[in-house]
């Protein structure tokens, strides 16, 4: 029996690093300390979350088949490597999609294949925090370690996030619940916020509950903005379906905290408006830095979809939705975005890798998907495997191989190698798979 | 292997050489007496050879760097080109990629560059970034000023304890050196406040900015550290701040250094040599800063040099950027560090019609050229808060030309001639200042000049020789040829081997992280590990046992030893 | 004069950046010259002759050359990106980033033109027949600037995010506009003759006159009354408050 303590949860964008993990015969036992959502993935039952329990399996060989309809046949890894070449080697309009389940080491390899193919590269932020880029680049990213606001925050406002559901332990390690330096009260000394467009489990536990209007949260954004800035008087009586006494009460909460935080999610960054409500929040965060301390962070959902985010930056100095077509970097999404090409019918091939596109794309996306050739690189059989050509396992990530993750504020940490591997990992494949792109190109 | 560098105008400081014909033999990586007749060798034909460039503050890598690179967009889709079969992508201006990062300073002759700043907390990013910029030798300075312990041990006067958490801060985050950013600020701005002199009390932690720079000098010269301590300054970037700056530098004169070094580099005088009392009376007061250093030996400084044209600030400073980011209506990136520091990103364009542009343009200029001994100003723009690195040929042939400085004034805010004194300094710098300021003097002030910055048997084989003949050129009236040739090494040599040929990148030997292992007595780092831990079980937010730099993310390390006792720097 | 006739030679799926598409660049060059040009498909490099049949009639400068687009183009990106002079009049439907940092000249289109249409643009003049996509005379991600002067005319309806970061120019759409136009502007006049939604946020400076219904007002402007434009009466506000704007909304 092998004990690993300190180790990180490869599940959410919490990645907590206190899990101590207990190993015999190569299978993990038991994981303490993680969520519901954390062991389950840790334990190997599932990869995306509690609802998919016994219905995700890992694949146990690579797999070919000639067409979409034909069953798969077991191959070697070498000959799913090759077809997976030869695939992306043709393409005139490449997509290598997905990263949010693995290392930043993976990232590195998936952007060099991207150089060497031409190809546009994009990762799951593209359908949930990708519009958070998108504003960090209109107002930028006033933001703190989560640690600061554990140890300081007496005002906590979750805006289109459910943390109770979504990140179980964000509140007892890093928000609402969390005692620190100068908030040794912890909850008793913290008003919490919430602002949604229906009572959530988060919003229950609330002091303050805000319920807006589906799609408005761009609106009340604006007229708490107003409000901060002395301009009450050009409010209306109600916005966003929210009373305008509700907000003034609200501003005057957020003015006169110590240390105040905004956390928000998907409500917030898929709603209408999408990014510009993220950029209208970010400037309320400026704002209210005018009279107290306020920082604002995503709620990142996979536990290293903020990785990816990290390594293009630094590699190409854009954050997603990267096209190489041309040799050089281009970005621009809303027209380089996996969806975007997706949409418009451009992609001629595709490589899906550590995320189920075909779970949590828009049906068109899916279809185009199932009519292209697909290699899929992972270690899970999901609905993404249903449409794939090619179908590559790999090590887990963060639980049979190490590797870097960034948290949600950006931090990062070592994931740790808690079980040998019984498959090649996602750097090995993507080497090999670049090594015979060049070997095709006669490079 | 072997290299011999024939023929070359040597400007080597270090070693009393100024433009006197010599050869540079190379072997294995180093400057050896001499090679054997198999060598291959490089005409210099008469041209300009110098060690390999240094740069002592630069922010090339980790948290704030990137979120630069993320705020800005607009600044990554200038500068692109594609790969090629040996090199990757460019991306950036203001905000390069990794890959340009090193090829750009390579390009330049550069072949060691320090970044400026890292919280121990982030120090993994850091690192990620450093093993993916090519060819370059580098390091990072770790932050100190506003850390909880630090502040405890200032507080109980414990420099046994202080000295124990600053060897295993550097550790921890394989850091180089101490950095200290607006001391005490770092914590105060945790609630959106500052420090507003060098004795202000920081509230909870009972200490003032004097008492942490103090200490953390005292701690520095106990543990025998390489560079000293690197510490911008309280109060930049309001005006007046030249007082603050003359006051920090006066507390060096309590300390003795344990090198031969200064014991208290400040940092980008551009940003703190401020007079007046507001933006209308602003003025520069580089005068009085280098009639300090012309009198004062245990000090030196860098420019940090203004370009005209667009910047991205980034600094540890977090209460300064949230007020340039109100001031100049931008965006704004914040990165509060738990238990360490501040941090903020602010995109700036210098304009030459705006007073306070030009009035800082003068500031970094007037320092390096009122001070008599270059080793004492150290060329940098504070990359990129002054302007990019990529335009140190410009502020090269700005020091080296009279001509050019009066032909730019011409094109600047009037405020220039009033609130500075730079229209009337006449001195040009030469070859021989421009080679310390750029090898000899950053090598000296980090420590590193038993290998770095000079060309010497011993040191390490990183040449650069630039297209330009000392003996034909007149740099005064030729500044254009200066600039060109600067920006465009002919050769540029790394580890003995030709990374640089006409300018282009020919090689992407991967290059060394330079980290200082500090060593204290065992029981003393037990002692003080035991406040960590409580720290760590208490109030971060990530467990001790994942908090230090892996040895993952440092492929290839370059230790330096320190400690109490000597150990000479290997 | 020069005139420049271009028609497609196939069905294009893969997007083609063809930024050579241009008076400036096509000025004085001979069929030879414009057929060997570069365009991208994709990862695949290209030639303008590739893609199109070309027809050159006489030479000359860039402000005498008229290039006329006969076809679906709806796949081409960025036609007259940059151009200073000349005209280009596309019979048929355009992709992204028509006109994007053109300075002088005229494009018009008899059909519609997909996102980022007169991004940047400095001057000269656009005249879309049909529809636009989203982004019509904005910026790129990040940039303070959009459109900074020269006409956009929409005789159709256009998507999120008209002029968006405007700092100059006039922007005109006949029709409707989707949500958000005038964000962030900072200068230059829009005119929507159709129906609107949460228009002026964030406006510093600049006009913008809604001749249709505004579906959702921003909670950030000031009433100012009433004002008479050409005969018209519009109720006025000024904002956004939150960043003290000059910006003037004038509503019917």
């Amino acid at each position: 029996m092998n004990v690993i303590t300190d180790a990180l949860c490869p599940f959410c964008g919490c990645l907590c690093d206190d899990i101590t993990v207990v190993v015999e015969d190569n299978k993990i036992i038991e994981a303490k300390h993680a969520c519901m959502l954390g062991s389950a993935k840790i334990l190997g039952h599932c990869r995306l979350g509690g609802n998919n329990i016994e219905t995700h399996h890992t694949i146990k060989e690579p797999m070919t088949r000639v067409d979409k309809n034909s069953n798969f046949k077991e191959v070697s890894y070498d000959e799913a490597i090759n077809e997976a070449a030869e695939i992306l080697a043709k393409s005139k309009r490449p997509l290598l999609y997905g990263w949010a389940s693995a290392s930043c080491e993976v990232h590195k390899k998936g952007l060099l294949l991207a150089e060497e193919l031409g190809a546009i590269i994009d990762n799951t932020a593209s359908v949930c925090h990708g519009p958070t880029g998108l504003a960090t680049h209109e107002k930028g990213s006033p933001s703190a370690t989560l640690g600061q606001i554990k140890n300081r925050a007496d005002v906590i406002v979750f805006w289109g996030c459910n943390p109770v559901q979504a990140h179980p332990r964000h509140m007892g390690r890093y928000s609402s619940f969390a005692r620190g330096f100068f908030s040794e009260k912890g909850r008793k000394g913290r008003k919490i916020i919430v602002l949604d467009v229906r009572k959530t489990d988060t919003a229950k536990m609330a002091d303050e509950y805000v319920e807006i209007q589906q799609g408005s949260d761009y609106l009340v954004i604006s007229a708490l903005r107003a409000i901060l800035s002395g301009h009450a008087d050009v409010v209306p009586a109600s916005v966003g379906g929210v009373l305008k006494d509700q907000l003034v009460k609200v501003v005057e909460t957020l003015k006169t905290a110590k240390f105040g935080a905004i956390f928000f999610g998907m409500g917030l960054t898929q709603s209408k408006s999408r990014y510009k409500n993220i950029d209208n929040a970010v400037s309320l965060t400026f704002d209210l830095n005018s009279f107290t301390k306020f920082v604002i962070t995503p709620m990142r959902g996979h536990y290293n979809v903020t990785g990816f985010n990290q390594v293009c930056t630094w590699e190409t100095g854009f954050t997603t939705a990267v096209d190489f077509s041309r040799g050089l970097p281009y970005y621009n999404p809303g027209e380089t975005a996996a969806n975007d090409v997706l949409n418009r019918n451009e992609v001629d091939a595709a490589m899906v890798i550590a995320a189920d596109a075909a779970a949590h794309f828009p049906a068109n996306s899916v279809r185009r998907l199932a009519k292209m050739p697909l290699v899929q690189i992972d270690p899970h059989w999901s609905a993404t495997t249903e449409i794939a050509n090619v179908v590559i396992p790999t090590a887990i990530c963060g639980i049979e191989v190490e590797g870097t993750a960034y948290r949600m504020d950006g931090v990062s940490l070592r994931l740790r190698k808690m079980i040998e591997p019984t498959h090649l990992t996602d750097e090995e494949v993507l080497e090999r798979i670049t090594q015979r792109v060049k070997e095709l190109r006669g490079e | 292997m072997e290299l011999l560098i024939k023929n070359g105008a040597v400007y080597d400081p270090v070693n009393g050489i100024a433009g006197d014909r010599a050869d540079i033999s190379i072997k294995d990586g180093k400057i050896v007496e001499k090679v054997s007749s198999g060598a291959s060798v490089i005409d210099a034909g008469g041209r300009l050879v110098m060690a390999g460039g240094v740069d002592a503050h630069s922010h090339i890598a980790g948290a704030k760097v990137n979120l630069g690179r993320l705020m800005r967009p607009e600044d990554s889709r200038i500068g692109l080109k594609s790969r090629t079969k040996i090199t990757r992508v460019y991306s950036g201006y203001t905000v390069p990629n990794v890959f340009a990062m090193g090829y750009r300073y390579a390009q330049m002759g550069y072949t060691t560059v320090f970044e400026a700043a890292q919280a121990i907390m982030k120090a993994r990013h850091t690192h990620e970034e450093l093993e993916e910029i090519p060819i370059i030798d580098k390091g990072a300075l770790t932050l100190f000023g506003s850390n909880w312990p630090t502040m405890d041990y200032v507080r109980e006067k414990n420099l046994d304890k202080l000295a124990a958490y600053v060897a295993w801060g550097l550790l921890a985050s394989r850091g180089f050196g101490v950095k200290v950013v607006n001391p005490g600020g770092g914590e105060m701005w945790g609630f959106g406040k500052n420090v507003t002199s060098l004795d202000d009390v920081v509230p909870n932690f009972d200490v003032t900015p004097a008492q942490i720079i103090v200490s953390l000098m005292k701690a520095n010269e106990m543990l025998r550290l390489p560079h000293s301590v690197h510490l911008h300054c309280n109060n930049l970037g309001k005006p007046g701040n030249y007082k603050t700056t003359l006051a920090s530098m006066e507390l060096a004169k309590q300390i003795k250094p344990a090198k031969d070094r200064q014991v208290l580099h400040v940092t980008h005088l551009t940003f703190n040599a401020w007079g007046g009392t507001n933006w209308g009376d602003f003025e520069s007061k580089a005068d009085e800063i280098a009639n300090y250093l012309n009198n004062s030996d245990n000090v030196t400084t860098d420019m940090g040099q203004l370009i005209f044209g667009s910047a991205t600030t980034m600094t540890a400073d977090g209460p300064v950027q949230y007020a340039n980011a109100k001031l100049l209506h931008a965006k704004w990136g914040n990165g509060d560090v738990e238990l360490e520091d501040a941090s903020g990103v602010v995109p700036i364009f210098y304009a030459k019609q705006i007073s306070i542009h030009a009035i800082m343009w003068a500031i970094g200029l007037e320092l390096a050229l009122l001070t008599k001994d270059p080793y004492k100003v150290l060329l940098t723009t504070d990359h990129p808060n002054g302007g990019p690195f990529v335009n140190y040929p410009e502020v090269i042939a700005l020091l080296m030309s009279n001509k050019k400085r009066q032909e730019e004034i011409k094109t600047l805010h009037e405020a220039v001639h009033k609130r500075t004194k730079i229209p009337g300094i006449e001195r040009e710098l030469d070859f021989n200042d421009i080679a310390i300021m750029t090898r000899a003097g950053p090598a000296k002030v980090l420590g590193l000049l038993d290998t770095k910055g000079h060309l010497g048997v011993g040191a390490d084989a990183d040449v650069a020789i630039y297209d330009i003949k000392p003996d034909q050129i007149d740099p005064s009236v030729e500044y254009a040829k200066i600039k060109s040739a600067f920006q465009s090494a002919a050769y540029t040599i790394k580890g003995g081997e030709v990374v640089v040929k006409d300018g282009q990148i020919t090689a992407t030997p991967m290059g060394r992280t330079f980290w200082v292992d500090a060593t204290v007595p065992e029981e003393q780092t037990e002692i003080m590990m035991k406040d960590i831990r409580m720290k760590f079980k208490n109030y971060y937010s990530i467990n001790l046992a994942n908090y230090m730099v892996q040895d993952a993310y440092v492929t290839h390390p370059k230790v330096v030893k320190a400690g109490a006792i000597p150990v000479k720097v290997s | 004069m020069q005139t420049v006739t271009i028609k497609p030679r196939k069905e294009i799926r893969i997007s083609v950046e063809a930024e050579n598409i241009s008076p400036d660049k096509f000025a004085g060059k001979t069929e030879k010259e414009i057929l060997s040009m570069e365009a991208w498909m994709g990862n695949q490099k290209t030639t303008l002759g590739e893609l199109f049949s070309v027809k050159v009639d006489g030479s000359g400068a860039a402000a005498d050359t008229k290039i006329v687009m006969d076809g679906d183009f709806s796949r081409i990106k960025r036609i007259g990106e940059g151009m200073t002079a000349g005209l280009i009049m596309i019979k048929g439907n355009v992709d992204m980033h028509l006109g994007a940092k053109m300075s002088g000249g005229k494009i018009s289109v008899t059909g519609n033109v997909d996102s980022w249409a007169g991004r940047e643009m400095k001057g000269g003049e656009l005249i879309i027949e049909g529809n636009a996509g989203y982004y019509l005379g904005a910026g790129y991600r990040g940039e303070t600037c959009g459109m900074r002067g020269g006409k956009i005319t929409v005789l159709g309806s256009a998507l999120d995010f008209v002029g968006e970061h405007m700092c100059g120019g006039e922007i005109i759409v006949k029709g409707n506009t989707g949500i958000l136009p005038g964000l962030s502007n900072n200068g230059g006049k829009i005119v929507i003759e159709g129906n609107t939604s949460r228009p002026g946020s964030e406006m510093a400076k600049g006009t913008i006159i809604v001749n249709g219904t505004v579906d959702e007002m921003m909670p950030v402007f000031k009433v100012e009354g009433t004002e008479t434009i050409d005969g018209v009466t519009y109720r006025k506000y000024t904002g956004d408050v939150i960043v003290n704007g000059k910006g003037v909304l004038y509503v019917k």
